[in-house]
């Protein structure tokens, strides 16, 4: 398999994703591709989020880490900086990618991202100008995607 | 298909009314002109071309760039006591302008560091026998770990695999940072020589060469293909047409091809127009029709009205009614008319879309004359060049011999066919001009196309001269004796040509403004004998110095007669041509 000639660096990362998970966040690899991560993300408290689950994929290229790693939503999501087909909008997924940054800090980052939309710096347009203009109904309408798609059944 | 044709016609013969006016009702005889050669009088402060055209901006080799790079990163390792590595890392970021640098640096250092990631006190590898790299995780003994000035320790092969991947994403790697993401120390070129394989530290040292002229506001390189060097540029010094080494000429504020005096929006536009698909579309929208049943362009250029559309579609249809063939036969007129489409079109039916075929059409053949005629001039001038280099290679020697010339008497050559290079760029940039000229402002377009008109004659003459004349004196057995007499003439032409491009030029430059537009007269004239006394013509250097009703256009009131071959405006006494000769 194509797994066995893995990097150290891939190896010790997965180890410790699963030994010391974040608070909020499980990542796990697949079975038959270590370097494809399913993961889950808890919306985070006083968010719109909150009591959601998000699932998530995340894909290590072969470039990684001096390439970031390739993530994407899977749950449906209303958020200024995610779009449609569940792409974020994270600097540190392009071109503010270090090599010395990890999946868990961009777990974290995306984590964060939820807890504070950024609607000036949209990837979904429609979404960030609901956002500017009438933020409290743009949050009930995360709130309601929440319950709709990310109640975890 | 009959009346299409009338149609076409009919509009054909209106375009031609408002372009070329081919009319000669009587109102037409009104004459004015210019009197180019009247330079001396009242505006002597016009000083002439060649005076204007003093360089405002320096060619530079790549030894020149090295030199200037290690000057500016020498004069800042020194003002500032800093290293040149840190010197260079300064003006990268102030893009290479030493001014910059001095002002922020000694309005607040720390800022300056903090900003550009330049510690003041290095701090070096943490002090253990074996130390963990950053990316790789990976534990190695402390002399195979390195870091910048932050002192954040990663493995030598993690140091080459950021910057290759760096160096491979473009010149950002000029402002490589230490890879850890919580610090900022800048990682300079010390670093990259010293760790990145040799492939990569060549590419660093070019991007690092390349910043200097890309990032700089005063300098570009010179766009022709291939060549190498770049143009200095003195900014807000008037002109903006650029002569490289290589001799090719460029606009220095859109790089492209030199087009004074037209501006740089009209020559985008125009370029756009050029390649864009949109003139594809107008083409195809005009001379197509799509397959009823595929929608796929057909071109009709020959045959009946039975259409079968190729393979895999074969639908047969009618090319006039856009109907199912079956349909058609003897009791629809036979292959070569349809019924139904006479009776349709009578009801208006087909009004739409006939109409829209047909304005695009206009457009099209609108385009197409000033398409054409800039591009023959491109051409014309591509082929002047190539014979003023040949001349300048072999041919004049050729001609000394010849003609027992020295060569120093031959300049006026290669004089004529410089102003012929330049006239035939400036001649081709005026159709793009007059392209995008509006219909409705008449008095200017006609103004436009008298001035162009008169300076495209010149330059006809002029070329005409310096090609076929000369080819005489190539010919010739020994020297001739007129060779003295053909002298006087190519000069003269060459001198009256650069007037009349001078007053073009300057035309233009200025939006035509000294046309008066008021009750801009809705006749058209003929480009020759101008007007129906309805434009006004303010001062410009060629004043208008006759307006007199007349059939005789040779002379003016002020008694000067001008020469039907060069226009040049001779006084009443002379019986011979001042400026070429001819015979009055």
């Amino acid at each position: 398999m194509a797994n066995s000639n893995l990097p150290r660096r891939i190896i010790k990362e997965t180890q410790r994703l699963l030994s010391e998970p974040a608070p909020g966040i499980s990542a796990s690899p697949s079975e038959d591709n270590m370097r494809y991560f399913n993961v889950m993300i808890l919306g985070p408290t006083q968010s719109p989020y909150e009591g959601g689950v998000f699932k998530l994929e995340l894909f290590l290229p072969e470039e990684y880490p001096m390439a970031a790693p390739k993530v994407r939503f899977l749950t449906k999501i209303y958020h200024p900086n995610i779009d449609k087909l569940g792409r974020i909008c994270l600097d540190i997924l392009k071109d503010k990618w270090s090599p010395a940054l990890q999946i868990r800090t961009v777990l974290l980052s995306i984590q964060a991202l939820l807890s504070a939309p950024n609607p000036d710096d949209p990837l979904s347009e429609n979404i960030a100008k609901h956002w500017k203009s009438n933020e409290a109904e743009a949050v009930e309408t995360a709130k309601e995607w929440t319950r709709l798609y990310a109640s975890g059944a | 298909m009959d009346s299409e044709g009338a149609m076409l016609m009919h509009d054909a013969e209106s375009l031609d009314d408002n372009f070329y006016s081919g009319d000669d009702s009587d109102d037409a005889d009104v004459i004015m002109y210019y009197d180019f050669t009247d330079n001396d009088s009242d505006d002597s402060d016009e000083l002439p071309s060649h005076h204007r055209f003093q360089p405002n901006y320096t060619v530079l080799t790549e030894a020149d760039i090295c030199q200037r790079q290690e000057e500016n990163i020498t004069q800042i390792s020194t003002v500032l006591s800093i290293s040149r590595i840190a010197a260079s890392i300064l003006l990268r970021h102030y893009n290479w302008s030493v001014s910059k640098v001095n002002d922020e640096w000694f309005a607040d250092e720390e800022r300056v560091r903090r900003v550009v990631g330049l510690l003041e006190d290095p701090i070096p590898l943490p002090d253990a026998k074996e130390l963990t790299c950053g990316i790789c995780f990976e534990t190695y003994p402390s002399d195979r770990m390195s870091s910048a000035a932050c002192g954040h320790p990663f493995c030598v092969e993690c140091w080459q695999g950021y910057m290759n991947t760096s160096i491979n994403d473009g010149p950002g790697c000029l402002m490589l940072r230490c890879p850890d993401p919580s610090c900022c120390a800048a990682v300079g070129q010390d670093m990259i020589d010293l760790l990145a394989v040799r492939e990569d530290k060549e590419k660093y040292k070019r991007y690092f060469l390349r910043s200097f002229i890309e990032d700089n506001r005063k300098t570009k390189w010179c766009p022709a293909p291939g060549c190498e060097y770049a143009v200095d540029f003195i900014v807000g010094s008037g002109s903006y047409d650029v002569t490289c080494r290589c001799s090719y000429s460029f606009c220095w504020n859109c790089t492209e091809e030199a087009h004074r005096p037209v501006d740089c929006g009209t020559v985008a536009r125009w370029i756009l127009k050029n390649s864009a698909e949109s003139e594809n579309m107008n083409w195809i929208l005009a001379n197509s029709k799509p397959c009823p049943k595929c929608k796929r362009p057909i071109e009709k250029n020959q045959g009946c009205m039975h259409i079968t559309c190729t393979p895999p579609c074969k639908y047969e249809f009618c090319w006039l009614c856009l109907g199912a063939w079956s349909d058609h036969g003897e009791r629809t007129g036979g292959f070569y008319a349809c019924n139904r489409y006479e009776a349709a079109k009578q009801e208006g039916v087909y009004d739409d879309a006939e109409k829209r075929r047909e304005m695009a059409k206009n457009s099209l053949e609108r385009y197409t004359h000033y398409y054409e005629r800039w591009a023959t001039n491109q051409l014309s001038r591509q082929k002047a060049l190539a014979d003023l280099h040949q001349m300048q290679a072999v041919q004049l020697e050729k001609l000394s011999d010849k003609q027992c010339q020295p060569e120093s008497q031959l300049k006026f050559i290669i004089e004529a066919w410089l102003q012929i290079v330049e006239c035939r760029r400036v001649l081709k940039w005026t159709y793009a001009y007059g392209y995008y000229l509006p219909e409705y402002e008449h008095a200017k377009r006609q103004f436009f196309e008298y001035l162009q008109g008169e300076a495209e004659a010149g330059l006809e003459r002029l070329h005409q001269c310096a090609e076929k004349e000369l080819q005489g004196y190539f010919e010739a057995e020994g020297p001739s004796k007129e060779f003295n007499e053909f002298r006087t003439k190519l000069a003269g032409l060459t001198s009256v040509t650069r007037n009349y491009f001078e007053n073009l030029v300057r035309a233009l430059e200025n939006g035509l403004a000294d046309v008066d537009s008021h009750g801009a007269c809705s006749r058209a004239a003929s480009s020759k004998s101008l007007g129906s006394g309805s434009i006004k013509v303010k001062g410009i250097r060629g004043k208008v110095i006759g307006c007199r009703s007349s059939n005789s256009r040779n002379i003016d009131d002020s008694g000067h007669w001008s020469c039907d071959y060069c226009t040049f405006a001779n006084v009443k006494s002379a019986t011979v041509c001042q400026m070429c000769q001819q015979c009055r």
